[in-house]
């Protein structure tokens, strides 16, 4: 059977237009905003102080300068969002006084040391990676909640770049999840 | 005949050459470093990160200086010390940076100029207990030398495992 010219133009135009639709459908606002109502986003914790503890990594081979670069960017890092009036480091003996205390665990999951030179000389291959699992807890061992965070150096940087990239990953999920410790600090 | 000397001639020159690189006098020239040009990455208090400057080691501090900077680590509060080893571009920082935008291809091509360097891992608390971790690196080989000087002054340091002691 054969279609009338403009006819045919006409329906290949709306099937054209039903599939651009259809793409861009999930990523639309009002259907982003539709899923987040759906699922309330949980209520920002107030806390004064956090403790960070030794970055745990028992099953995952992990170089030391790999696992003292993290835990010193995520204390950075951490002070930075001005979330708490004090970040511990562990061990600190002043944390048992703080009134509501929140310990930071984390754990890694995975390490994958790429290579700087490969980066550079291919850009796609050799990326450095190391995914870690963070706990919070409250005061008496109680999780309030839990996360997964990614490190990595991808293009530019050497290996240790990831560590400095999970910090900033963690200080996300501190600044998302935790109230400002002052008004004058709001960003 | 004259391919025999020749043969003998070449294989002294190789045993030579071997001998010197291991000498106990490269030992002890490395032993006899007081003080270590290092690249602080991070971890000091005041100091900011991947600064360069001198380690001395003390007896009872480890001193870091950079121009006006100093700071002091207290032998006593380091919990242990550990090295490792890495590679980093010869031209490196902003220069090294824009030098990927070369053309050609030129930029990748200075990539694959690296240096061996070793890292200094120190683990130490401060006076009020609270956990930090100090990363320097340092030219190939003086890692190791600037540990065993740390330990001798009376740092702890945990030892290699067997299985995981860098192979040389």
């Amino acid at each position: 059977m054969k279609l009338p010219s403009g006819r045919r133009a006409a329906i290949s135009m709306s099937l054209g237009t039903l599939l651009l639709a259809g793409i861009l459908a999930p990523s639309h606002p009002t259907a982003l905003a539709a899923q987040s109502a759906a699922a309330p986003a949980p209520k920002p914790i107030h806390a004064s102080a956090l403790q960070i503890q030794l970055i745990q990594a028992e099953d995952v081979k992990l170089p030391a300068e790999f696992q003292m670069a993290m835990y010193e960017h995520v204390v950075e890092e951490v002070d930075k969002t001005h979330r708490f009036e004090h970040v511990y480091r562990d061990g600190d003996r002043d944390a048992a006084n703080a009134p509501d205390l929140v310990t930071l665990k984390c754990t890694v999951t995975g390490f994958k040391q790429g290579s700087a030179e490969k980066r550079q000389v291919t850009t796609v291959a050799g990326k450095t990676s190391v995914t870690v699992h963070l706990v919070f807890t409250d005061k008496n061992g109680q999780t309030l909640f839990e996360n997964g965070v990614e490190g990595k150096v991808r293009f530019l940087g050497e290996n240790l770049r990831a560590t400095f990239d999970f910090g900033k990953k963690v200080a996300a999920v501190v600044r998302q999840d935790f109230t400002p410790a002052k008004p004058a600090h709001k960003a | 005949m004259q391919k025999f000397h020749r043969r003998v001639f070449l294989s002294a020159l190789i045993l030579m050459a071997t001998f010197a690189a291991y000498s106990p006098l490269a030992d002890a020239q490395n032993s006899a470093i007081t003080t270590f040009h290092v690249k602080h990455v991070i971890g000091l208090q005041a100091i900011q990160h991947n600064t360069n400057g001198q380690a001395t080691v003390s007896k009872d501090a480890l001193t870091f200086t950079s121009g006006p900077t100093k700071s002091d680590l207290a032998i006593s509060g380091i919990e242990d010390v550990q090295t490792g080893a890495d590679s980093q571009r010869i031209i490196g920082g902003t220069l090294g940076t824009l030098t990927m935008f070369a053309p050609y291809g030129s930029g990748r091509f200075l990539s694959l100029f690296r240096s061996k360097i070793d890292t200094l891992t120190i683990e130490y608390r401060d006076p009020n207990v609270g956990l930090h971790g100090a990363i320097f690196t340092l030219p190939q080989g003086q890692a190791s030398v600037l540990k065993a000087q740390l330990v001798a002054a009376g740092a702890k340091a945990s030892p290699v495992p067997a299985q995981e002691a860098p192979k040389q």
